[in-house]
């Protein structure tokens, strides 16, 4: 076996090819975003197809892990910042077509929300998701060996290492913003390739941030300093997130210089705060953020109170509706204010 | 507060974002009616609490701000009309998540001031010195730099 996952051609992903082979045949896009399979067993990495005759490259299965969208958005700024210095006779459409789960779709849906791009820029290929496979969790189970081969068989995943197999259900080893997450369909889709099965846990999605909210405020304190202490400042988080699309992102502004370089604890600190703050409403919690990071951050802890705010505060859920604006990027007359600060009372 | 300085002498130091058009005037109403304030916040004048960068708030704190006070025209009142129902969005959940992470909830305030209420100015900067006083010098978000020893 040449890395990658061994499994058969699932009905999804023979839709799949079919539907991108068809596409790219008819010039209905450019490009197709998808998944093909990793170079090291029980992996998918990010690719991009061209031809039809490379559409049976695609792969589709539960070691597909990052938020697709994030690479729509790059392409077509980029074509939009190109097509300026092009003659106005010259100018050409590009059309990106991209395989989408849930949390891809509702990071879309955020894209066109926010107008990045035209809704006919974009064809999305909805794909059925039950969870992809976390990566630290498959280590653990590999016991920290290197994986030689793997397999997800039905609902078991087995890993060979060096001293010997080793087996999971896979739904140990799924990733805990899948383990919660109620869009196991896509929320807008062009092509359709399958049916999704709901994960039962989906009310249990903010016990986590309810349980930290009842922790003292000095022990909340202390997770996040310790957490942040473990960051590095890669800042691979945010090159990820295909929330986070600002062509000059205040981390590497030099004016004014919002957080200075180097290894103070606080400006780790603070570009975190803010990196996250920026995700009020626009957070999917598709976890890529938390699957890339290097230190093993628990940026889940903070953005998924930030999405519960977002619900609390302002009634709203990221990405779900083509209508809706980002909760910061509006405002209602009524929103709620107990959290002004009115001594005396009165005040009115 | 300074290394070395005793407890007894820290005086709350507390930076106060203003907008131009309300609680500036305010301020300036205040002072022109000899109403006594705590001399401890330092004013800086915005044109709209809707122009403010969540960012300014939490630079304040890293820099040494043992509290911020955010004020603006009173909802409805807005001299761009709506710049300050954005902001108090904006306000609401940066409060609600710094308080998460277990900044105090104190340390960050935010309140509307119409330009005549000179009275009320005075009020609220009295509420925010007691407040941010009862929780002592602020260390949570303070950027230490490395004190350099003397040779
Ligand atoms: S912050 Fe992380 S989980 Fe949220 S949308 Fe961005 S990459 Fe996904
Ligand atoms: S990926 Fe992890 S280490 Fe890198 S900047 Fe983000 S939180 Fe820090």
């Amino acid at each position: 076996m040449s890395g990658g996952t061994a499994t058969v051609e699932n009905p999804v992903e023979k839709k799949l090819r079919e539907e991108a082979k068809r596409l790219l045949a008819d010039k209905k896009v450019d490009v197709i975003v998808g998944y093909e399979a990793g170079t090291l067993p029980l992996t998918a990495t990010p690719c991009f197809i061209t031809a039809p005759e490379e559409a049976d490259k695609l792969v589709w299965n539960p070691c597909c892990t990052q938020n697709l969208a994030k690479f729509v958005h790059d392409l077509l700024s980029q074509h939009h910042e190109a097509q300026k210095r092009v003659k106005p006779e010259a100018k050409r459409k590009k059309t990106v077509g991209v395989v989408a789960r849930g949390c891809t779709t509702r990071s879309l849906i955020i894209h066109l929300q926010e107008k990045q791009y035209g809704r006919d820029e974009v064809v999305i290929l909805g794909v059925p998701c039950g969870g992809y496979v976390d990566n630290r969790k498959l280590a653990a189970l590999a016991g920290g060996e290197e994986i030689r081969e793997g397999a997800i068989d039905g609902s078991e995943v087995v890993v060979k290492t060096a001293k010997g197999n080793r087996k999971a259900p896979l739904g140990e080893l799924l990733a805990d913003c899948c383990l919660t997450c109620r869009f196991n369909e896509p929320v807008l889709a062009d092509v359709e390739t399958g049916k999704g099965t709901p994960v039962a846990a989906a009310d249990k999605e903010y016990e986590p941030v309810g349980a930290f909210e009842n922790l003292p405020a000095e022990e909340r304190w202390a997770y996040f300093e310790r957490e942040m202490a473990k960051c590095i400042r890669c800042t691979a988080c945010r090159n990820v997130c295909p929330s986070c699309y600002c062509r000059i992102c205040f981390a590497d502004q030099s004016q004014p210089r919002w957080v200075d370089i180097g290894e103070n604890a606080s400006d780790t600190q603070l570009f975190q705060l803010m990196r996250m703050y920026h995700m009020v409403g626009r957070c999917v919690d598709c976890g890529s953020c938390t699957a890339v990071c290097p230190m093993g951050v628990d940026l889940r802890k903070f953005l998924k109170k930030l999405d519960k705010d977002a619900r609390d505060l302002f009634g709203h859920r990221a990405g779900v509706s083509l209508e809706e604006p980002a909760p910061l990027g509006t405002y209602k007359e009524t929103d709620k204010e107990e959290f002004i600060f009115n001594p005396g009372g009165g005040g009115h | 507060m300074t290394e070395g300085q005793s407890a007894k002498e820290w005086e709350p130091k507390i930076v106060a974002i203003v907008c131009n058009w309300c609680t500036y005037a305010g301020a300036d109403l205040a002072g022109i009616s000899r109403i006594q304030y705590p001399p401890n916040v330092r004013i800086v004048r915005v044109p709209c609490t809707g122009r403010i960068n969540p960012f300014y708030i939490l630079k304040a704190l890293q820099e040494g701000a043992d509290g911020v006070l955010v004020s603006g025209c009173h909802p409805g009142e807005c001299h761009y009309l709506t710049g300050n129902l954005a902001a108090r969005r904006k306000f609401a959940a940066l409060k609600s998540f710094l308080s998460y992470i277990g900044v105090e909830g104190d340390r960050t305030l935010f309140t509307w001031v119409s330009a005549s209420e000179g009275d009320r100015f005075a009020q609220v900067v009295r509420g925010v010195t007691e407040a941010v006083r009862k929780l002592g010098p602020a260390k949570k978000l303070v950027k230490k730099l490395p004190v350099a020893q003397p040779a």
